[in-house]
């Protein structure tokens, strides 16, 4: 029988990195939990992206522009799916914690809120890559599109960078969620405006001009760009290479990532003034 | 909002485990504008102090300022004036090295991941506290020893009883070895049994030379595990002593202690109406109606009591008892 | 429960009636207060300006890109119009037993010896009156900022159609919310409907289009119908012309109904038995 007095002396972590490491460790390691506990994760990663892109099959049939333009379509459902998991999982990412009962242990321990929040929305990004990648599957069977890439090392790095801005923009979210409550349904009715301002089906040239600011200002409009870019082939788009797209997107998701530290910060202190952020 | 500016820096402070100067809580409701619409104080000037290896309790009504001071102390909430000191460090300022050195156990249901098992519960908070990985995998499965999970701690939370999840919770609390526990209410909800269980932890703790701050509702637990008692009312402490030397506060009365059947309110209120009747505290709704009689009197006062029953009504027990902790309370809280 | 004379409970058939009155009363301001989340006017506004136009838009500009005829974007802002009442009509709906869920107040609803289709009417009508109010929004869009022509079109058809459409679609939210009383994922199915009657209903494309055996699943959902109406009425249809369908609209609304009645009592007495009231 082992008593209290047995215990091991709790030894901690010493260092910055190795400490925010283990804080975003234990982070992802929970939502992956979570997301395993529960099977409900099946529908939208599975049967959302299918009726997707079903909706598309249907809406292009008899369209014969050959494969680099269904290519772009699907590319653009994936996009689509990738956005409304981001969008989704960051209502969920910390607001989980607050019907859950957990906020209050999660605020009290020795690390910052934004660096559990940063290791949710990866993970929860990550799914979204998933879910993309399903809805490519499906599209290119369904379509019978040959996956040919005009640069594939562009288009993975492209990918890649997309991902990372659409997590900077999950966690800018989660701190919108944090500090209103109707910031669940600010984000619900964001989705298919971003869908339309990013470009995700039908290029942005196509929008009003007063749209466009809005739509530079997003971090993944420049990503998918850079992704048609190094998938297509003669790829017309907006007058920027593929370098000046992706500088552009870093930017923003560098902007965003230093937004959302910053309010992180003020989401704290305002939670430690009013002694809760159970409540809505 | 007023601030102290001048942090306590003389020796006495650091000998203390907690240390509490004149502390304020004021909680404002602001309208559209910013201005002031309402304001309450929930703590209006407090001083404490705990000494390191204390087990110190706290009690008092619901809403006399418990919960603000805990959230204060635990770093969750600023004081709108005066100081703490947690392990000589400033609430204000040093929050994380707090955080990394207590453990908090909050009160019911809340607070745990129900969808996932005890291990992993145990795991994430333990990164989170910043726990040496080597360490906590030897240190987990021992925690779940000895606060009796092992064996189950790979089931999901949410099949827990509420005892097993309470037992949990202190495992939570303790998993980054802290040298100061603050238990609220860790009792409540549990059936006799589990809250024995919880108490005996709560010793354990305290023979292993950690700091605690227990708050509760129930006296007798106070009473039986706290070197020292502070009673708080309307945001200030109002007594603060052993429980022995409270207790001797309320020597100059014993206590009638009835079970009745049939009791109404007006009885209660012919009783309250008595002569040297300090003060009648009754339940009337549960199946067993009790009523506690104070008096100076003692079994003196017994046929008046017996002669103001109403017809229909009985008594079917009553015993004379040496005022305790409760007493002392009830006689505090309502002065 | 109060008795009749004749005794043993049994209830005459007016005080029977009397109470599934008060019952159905009863909930219908329960179904208001327990979307306390409608209570805020920016919810109002996206709801019904923003949500819709942005649907509408979306789908629009796909048309345009794909250079369809004028003739079938106009067709498409029309189905979006009406089905953008979607969102209030079921996931609204879906959304009061989640909510009960998590305030930990459905035990105590089940319990209480409520008439239990009166309850279920109940708590559905003031989503019926906002989602006519959703689809009269979309349908002004479509004339104003689409140039959707309503020269011919039969107003009162259009109305007794975006109604009927708004009851029948409520249905389907309450037959979703039966299943939220068992299961966790009631919003996910929720959701998963929604977009399935973008794919089935004939909104973007005719319902001949899709795959015969997909067919009868679309005539299954009253939206189909509504949509088809809607069209009709626009073009001139007048009420008598519309009755027809209508009456089919109908009949497939009541079906559902009763479809959902029969799983929220078999759904309770397996939550009852199982006792999964408050598992999220």
């Amino acid at each position: 029988m082992v008593s209290m007095h047995d215990l091991p002396p709790g030894k901690r972590v010493s260092g910055y990195f190795a400490q925010k490491a283990q804080v975003l460790k234990a982070s992802i390691f929970l939502t992956r939990k979570l997301f395993f506990a529960d099977p409900q994760w099946v529908i939208p990663n599975i049967i959302a992206p299918f009726v997707f892109t079903m909706v598309a099959f249907f809406l292009f049939q008899g369209q014969t522009s050959g494969s680099s333009f269904l290519l772009y379509l699907v590319l653009g459902s994936g996009l689509m799916g990738m956005w409304g998991t981001t969008i989704y999982a960051s209502a969920n990412s910390i607001g989980f914690d607050r019907w859950n009962g957990t906020m209050e242990a999660t605020l009290a321990a020795p690390v910052p809120l934004s660096w559990i929040a940063l290791g949710r929305v990866l993970f929860n990004t990550l799914q979204g890559v998933i879910n993309a990648v399903f809805i490519l599957v499906i599209g290119l069977a369904w379509f019978r599109v040959g996956f040919s890439l005009v640069n594939p090392a562009a288009f993975f790095l492209a990918s890649v960078a997309t991902f990372l801005s659409l997590s900077s923009f999950g966690l800018l979210l989660t701190t919108i969620l944090l500090l209103s409550r109707k910031g669940g349904f600010i984000t619900n009715s964001m989705e298919i405006p971003v869908y339309i301002a990013t470009g995700t089906m039908f290029p942005i040239i196509l929008l009003p001009i007063v749209y466009l600011p809005f739509a530079f200002m997003l971090a993944p409009t420049w990503g998918i760009e850079a992704i048609r870019t190094a998938a297509l082939p003669g790829y017309v788009g907006l007058p920027t290479t593929y370098w000046e797209d992706m500088v552009i997107m870093a930017a923003e998701t560098f902007a965003y990532l230093g937004l959302a530290f910053f309010l992180f910060k003020r989401v704290e202190a305002y939670a430690k003034r009013i002694g809760t952020l159970e409540e809505y | 909002m007023q601030v102290l500016e001048q942090k306590p820096t003389n020796a006495e402070s650091r000998e203390w485990a907690v240390w509490v100067k004149g502390l304020t809580r004021e909680y404002t409701t602001r309208n559209f504008f910013g201005g002031v619409t309402r304001s309450t104080w929930a703590l209006s000037g407090i001083d404490f102090q705990i000494a390191y290896g204390e087990l110190f309790g706290l009690i008092g009504p619901n809403g006399a300022g418990k919960t603000t001071t805990i959230k204060i102390l635990t770093t969750l909430l600023t004081p709108t004036g005066g100081d703490a000191l947690i392990l000589g460090l400033d609430v204000r300022k040093d929050l994380y090295e707090i955080r990394r050195r207590i453990g908090i156990v909050f009160g019911g249901e809340r607070g745990l991941y129900n969808r996932v098992s005890a291990v992993d519960n145990l795991r994430y908070f333990s990164d989170l506290y910043g726990v040496d990985p080597g360490v906590a995998r030897k240190r987990i499965p021992q925690l779940l020893e000895v606060v009796g999970l092992a064996g189950r701690e790979k089931e999901r939370v949410e099949k827990y009883s509420r005892g097993m999840k309470q037992r949990l919770h202190i495992a939570k609390a303790l998993v980054h070895d802290p040298e100061l526990i603050f238990l609220d209410e860790p009792t409540i909800g549990l059936d006799p049994a589990g809250a024995r269980d919880i108490r005996n932890m709560v010793r354990d703790l305290k023979a292993q030379g950690k700091t605690i701050l227990l708050t509760t509702h129930y006296m007798f637990e106070a009473e039986e595990l706290c070197q020292r008692v502070g009673v708080i009312s309307k945001g200030k402490i109002v007594a603060l002593d052993t429980p022995s030397e409270l207790k001797n506060m309320v020597r100059d009365i014993s206590v009638i202690d009835l079970k009745t059947y049939g009791a109404t309110m007006d009885y209660v209120e012919a009783l309250r109406a008595l002569p040297n009747v300090v003060r009648v505290v009754a339940d009337l709704e549960s199946e067993q109606q009790s009523i506690r009689i104070q008096t100076p009197l003692g079994a003196d006062l017994l046929p008046k009591v017996v002669a103001a029953l109403p017809e229909g009504a009985k008594i079917i027990d009553r015993t004379i008892k040496e005022p305790t902790l409760e007493d002392a309370y009830l006689r505090l809280v309502e002065e | 429960m109060k008795s009749t004379e004749g005794g043993r409970g049994v209830l005459s058939a007016s005080s029977r009636l009397q109470m599934a009155y008060r019952v159905f009363i009863g909930a219908f301001f329960f179904g208001r207060k327990g979307l306390i989340i409608w209570d805020s006017w920016e919810m109002w506004v996206m709801q019904i300006f923003i949500t819709p136009i942005a649907q509408m838009g979306f789908f629009a500009f796909l048309s345009v890109y794909l250079k369809y005829p004028l003739s079938v974007t106009q067709f498409i802002v029309v189905g979006n119009a009406l089905q953008s009442m979607s969102f209030s009509a079921v996931f609204a709906v879906a959304n009061i037993t989640s909510q009960d869920k998590w305030q930990g107040t459905l035990p105590s609803t089940m319990v209480t010896p409520a008439n239990r289709v009166a309850l279920f009417i109940g708590r559905a009508w003031f989503q019926v009156l906002l989602s006519s109010l959703i689809a009269g929004a979309g349908l002004l869009y479509a004339g104003t900022v689409f140039g959707v022509s309503f020269a011919q079109a039969d107003f009162l058809g259009v109305a007794v159609v975006v109604f009927l459409t708004s009851i029948a679609m409520t249905t389907f939210g309450l037959l979703i919310s039966a299943v939220g009383l068992y299961m966790r994922t009631a919003l996910i199915v929720a959701n998963i409907f929604l977009f399935v009657t973008m794919l089935l209903c004939g909104i973007d494309f005719a319902v001949s289009t899709l795959p015969i055996w997909l067919q009868p699943l679309s005539w299954a959902i009253p939206l189909t119908y509504g949509v088809e109406a809607v069209r009709m009425a626009i073009a001139g249809a007048s009420i008598t012309t519309l009755l027809p369908i209508l009456g089919w609209e109908a009949l497939d609304a009541a079906l559902v109904m009763l479809a959902g009645f029969g799983l929220f009592s078999g759904f309770e007495l397996l939550s009852r038995r199982t006792g999964r009231f408050e598992e999220y």
